[in-house]
């Protein structure tokens, strides 16, 4: 729909929304390598183990991702886990962008994302194996676990809508709910789903030990043997389709008008309370999706008594819709580049003197500047916007005053009605 | 009268110098915009200075100017004759410059006093001492007629005193120059009257005041000079007792205006909207918002509402368009079908359309692009929807055609994000997504708020047409010069109620005024029974 409107009407090309968008992100992305950087360089002045030169090999490590790890094979396979482990960051960010889109601030995620995993794992490993085919079971276990997402997001969807309870605190005692519940069923249920002798201690079983898991079309063995399943691309798919969805269809526009406008949707006759809960319900389907895929690719590991720690991939949804801007198809790339800063990090404790701490830190720094990319859009947007001019309000024909000079257009910054403009006098706009 | 620079008539530096503050040949441009075009304006000591212009001529711009926001390009700015620097907010708040902003910068949880004192806090080691500020405020209030509580928390009072706040707090600081930017458009007739007054006695106390505003009734009434703008151009400056309001208009919008609507007397057809007994609880106190009001409106006329604002316009509207509940017992009826129970979006696609009275808060989703909010309620109809899917194409072939249609102004045509557009263009902007729908029955909501004059003219144009067309009008006004102009039918309402029917061509302005404050009353017409409180 933009694209054909600059068919019509020339925008300079930093002005084009979705320019300014992958500008900003690559800023926040610049930010935070740069204070990463700073803090490995100052790491290394201030220690007498570290030559400074460590500093700058640490950067080139957390850059190179994958390629860290060294020979061809070792980061083919790296690559694969690296796509693998996006796999779920992927959906956990279009859950959080979608609740974004709605208005609405899905920090409820990990606790989706556990339901969906439970529920996956409990039909997964409890339907015997060779009672129906293994597809089948992989597909119940699929529908099971995104159907309690979806549960769990539509609840403080329900409170937001109806009590005008906060989303946000509901959704974190929803993910502490939901971190009991599952560590409570998997404990009152370990002789069925943990086996002591297979597997680690804490750990449910695999799923392919019931012969559930999820394709591979020979990902894994284009990977060298990596985990990665066609997973990658149902994400993708689901991407693309929400994509669309939030673009080109009444349900996106009536889901967007909610969340820029509540009050205008409600004029215009949309069901805005309807729409929050759809809303919450899709986001948590989303997340919980995404934890199913990744528990039915059948070689992972699942923590049963998860009531001590949230998922961490929950919560880095949201620097992954930031960093995207919400866009469904940005969030594919922008989970696979945390995942890839991540993977680069996981190598510098081993290459350099810096200890395993040290990566964590600088992806954290990353995914905190993450948290800018709004501030910095409106920021271009706004030094863009004072090069403009909105049109004159009302045409005004010069038939009093004769002399016909060319009028100046209308000054920007008298009357546009945002606020950012005219009423920094105060310093009062942010 | 274009272009016309007036110089200092007393070279500076004399003891007697009239202008306290001047601005003298401002140009400011930013890239490709002229936004002022050597601007002079000159304010002496002790009057009321009018900046009148249309939006979009340059005022916001030229104050931004004089507060240091903005550094001209070519001009000096003045003071008591000597050039000074103004390079941001602090020097010209050093320089004694004060201003009332449109919407006020004010805590709503602060008291109006911890309000005036906010940035020069006295204190003693950090510790407040809120006494000598009390009594300074308290005394400038009294000196200057303002009546301000100063213990009243800012949230609970009204939008009056809130502005008188503001001025408190100019006089707390000692300014000398007080601006007013748009000061009325908030306010309500009483209050505005209460505004002129004050300010006429601040002018009385040697203050000089610069009044920006596109309301002629105002500037004739306080002005004592009037500075007029046009498209970033001075035109002139006029002593406004020379002049009169057809001048100053032609003036400022470049042409001759109608101040009076063209109109035919009205031929009421068939009932189209009936209220019967409508109540609307409060959300602000425990009485009725609304209470038992009942009223039709037929095709081809224009009833309108007048009162003061808070006595209950707005809840009537919300009810009659479901924005709100109303409470039992309540009847609502449109074109013959009882509708009060319907949902909003069975109102809107059975003859109900709606101009809000908040074009921000319900008119427009900002953020989305001019296309997209003119199909707001429209979207789902067949001509818009394929399998679920926006017809975009035809979404914007009907933009276009809109735009056209009612002249909507944007940078971008359909593809303007609303937020972008100037005030007037997205009130147009509802106005022809509203009156281009379907509908028997428009309700209009204060539907010329913030527009300026040539902008008011198209307004009354469209609605009167569209009454012609045979549509029922419910007009709900805050301004008593539309009430006369625009209306077949004037009811007023004072506290919820319907305290009397007039008709325009038989009633005055003071009559209707003494109804809307409450001071007289009509006895209810069916029943005959008076509704006592």
């Amino acid at each position: 729909m933009q694209n054909k409107a600059q068919t019509k009407e020339k925008v300079s090309f930093f002005r084009k929304p979705a320019i300014q968008s992958i500008i900003s992100s690559l800023i926040c992305i610049l930010g935070g390598l740069l204070v990463g950087f700073l803090v490995l360089f100052f790491m290394a002045v201030f220690s007498k183990d570290i030559p400074i030169s460590e500093a700058f090999r640490g950067l080139k490590i957390v850059l190179s991702g994958p390629a860290a790890a060294g020979n061809p094979r070792d980061i083919l396979f790296t690559c694969g886990n690296m796509l693998f482990t996006a796999t779920p960051l992927i959906m956990t960010g279009l859950s959080v962008s979608l609740a974004f889109k709605t208005g609405l601030f899905n920090i409820g995620a990990p606790g989706q994302y556990l339901m969906g995993a439970m529920g996956s794992l409990l039909v997964a490993l409890s339907i015997p194996q060779g009672s129906m085919p293994a597809w089948v079971i992989w597909t119940l276990a699929l529908l099971t676990g995104t159907l309690l997402g979806v549960v769990w997001g539509a609840i403080p969807g329900f409170f937001k809508a109806k009590f005008n309870v906060n989303e946000v605190i509901v959704c974190i005692l929803t993910n502490w709910i939901a971190a009991n519940v599952v560590s409570w069923v998997f404990y009152a249920n370990q002789q069925q789903f943990v086996n002591i002798a297979e597997t680690k201690t804490n750990f449910i079983r695999k799923t392919i030990s019931n012969g559930v898991s999820t394709a591979t079309f020979g990902l894994d063995k284009l990977f060298a043997g990596s985990y990665l399943d066609v997973s990658i691309i149902i994400v993708s798919v689901i991407a693309v389709l929400l994509y669309v969805m939030l673009n080109k269809t009444t349900f996106g526009y009536e889901l967007k008008a909610c969340g820029f406008n509540r009050n205008a949707a409600k004029y215009a006759g949309m069901n805005e309370k309807r729409n929050i809960m759809l809303s919450m319900a899709l986001a948590g389907g989303l997340a919980a999706c995404g934890a199913a895929l990744w528990c039915l690719n059948g070689q992972q590991d699942f923590k049963w008594n998860t009531y001590q720690a949230l998922p961490n991939v929950g919560f880095n949804g949201i620097p992954a819709a930031l960093l995207a801007s919400n866009n469904p198809i940005a969030v594919i790339f922008s989970a696979i580049f945390l995942r890839y800063i991540d993977t680069g990090g996981s190598y510098l404790a081993g290459a350099t003197k810096f200890n395993e701490y040290v990566p964590q830190l600088i992806i954290a720094v990353i995914i905190y500047f993450a948290g800018f990319s709004k501030f910095i859009r409106d920021f271009l947007n706004k030094r863009g916007k004072k090069k403009e001019k909105p049109a004159p309000a009302f045409a005004v024909d010069e038939t009093v005053n004769a002399p016909k000079t060319q009028t100046p257009p209308e000054p920007a910054a008298e009357d546009a009605p945002e606020p950012a403009q005219t009423t920094g006098k105060d310093g009062d706009d942010q | 009268m274009e272009n016309t620079t007036i110089h200092p008539e007393q070279p500076p530096g004399q003891a007697d110098y009239p202008y306290v503050i001047e601005m003298l040949n401002i140009t400011k441009e930013f890239p490709g915009i002229i936004a002022n075009d050597d601007i002079t304006l000159q304010l002496k000591r002790g009057e009321i200075h009018a900046l009148l212009g249309e939006n979009g001529a340059g005022k916001s711009t030229l104050m931004s100017v004089l507060f240091g926001l903005y550094q001209p390009e070519k001009g000096k700015i003045l003071k008591d004759g000597k050039e000074v620097t103004i390079n941001n907010p602090n020097d010209a708040n050093a320089l004694g410059i004060g201003m009332v902003h449109q919407h006020f910068k004010l805590v709503d949880v602060f008291s109006v006093l911890d309000n005036i004192i906010l940035g020069i806090e006295p204190n003693t080691l950090g510790f407040l001492q809120k006494k000598e500020a009390r009594k300074k405020v308290l005394q400038l209030s009294e000196s200057y007629g303002l009546n301000v509580d100063p213990d009243a928390l800012v949230e609970d009072i009204t939008v009056g005193m809130q502005q008188r706040t503001e001025i408190l707090k100019m006089l707390y600081r000692e300014n000398e120059i007080l601006i007013f930017d748009e000061p009325t458009a908030v306010l309500t007739p009483q209050e505005i009257t209460e505004l002129m007054q004050i300010m006429k006695g601040l002018a009385a106390e040697g203050k000089s005041i610069l009044f920006i505003s596109h309301k002629l009734n105002e500037i004739m009434e306080v002005a004592d000079r009037c500075t007029v703008l046009r498209k970033g151009k001075y035109v002139g400056t006029v002593n406004v007792a020379d002049v009169t309001k057809e001048d100053l208009s032609a003036m400022m919008v470049g042409r001759n205006v109608k101040f009076a609507v063209d109109k035919t007397p009205a031929i009421p057809g068939e009932t189209i909207l009936e209220v019967e007994h409508l109540t609307v609880k409060s959300k602000l106190h425990k009485k009725n918002a609304v209470s038992d009001v009942s009223l039709t409106v037929r095709a081809g006329e224009i009833v309108c509402i007048a009162g003061i604002d808070g006595n209950g316009q707005s809840e009537f509207v919300s009810a009659i368009t479901g924005l709100e509940k109303a409470e039992p017992g309540s009847k609502i009826i449109l074109c013959g079908e009882d509708v009060t129970k319907k949902s909003i979006r069975y109102k809107n696609t059975h003859g109900m359309s709606h101009i809000p009275e908040d074009r921000h808060k319900h008119g427009l989703v900002l953020d989305y692009t001019l296309q997209e909010n003119i199909v707001l309620q429209r979207y789902f109809e067949k001509e818009f929807r394929k399998s679920g899917f926006i017809r975009f194409d035809k979404v914007r072939e009907y933009a276009d055609y809109l735009i056209e249609k009612f002249d909507v102004r944007s940078g971008q045509g359909a593809v303007t994000l609303a937020r972008s557009m100037s005030g007037g263009n997205q009130q147009k902007a509802i106005i022809a997504r509203e009156l281009d729908r379907e509908h028997k029955l428009l309700v209009a909501v204060q539907p010329t708020r913030g527009l300026d004059v040539g902008a008011i003219e198209f307004v009354h144009e469209q609605i009167v047409a569209t009454r012609d067309a045979g549509s029922a009008v419910l007009l709900i006004s805050l301004e008593l010069d539309e009430v006369m102009n625009l209306s077949d039918r004037i009811l007023v309402m004072y506290e919820g109620e319907i305290v009397g029917e007039f008709d325009p061509k038989e009633t005055t302005v003071e009559e209707l005024g003494l109804y809307m404050a409450g001071a007289k009353r009509q006895e209810k017409k069916e029943g005959g029974e008076e509704n006592a409180e």
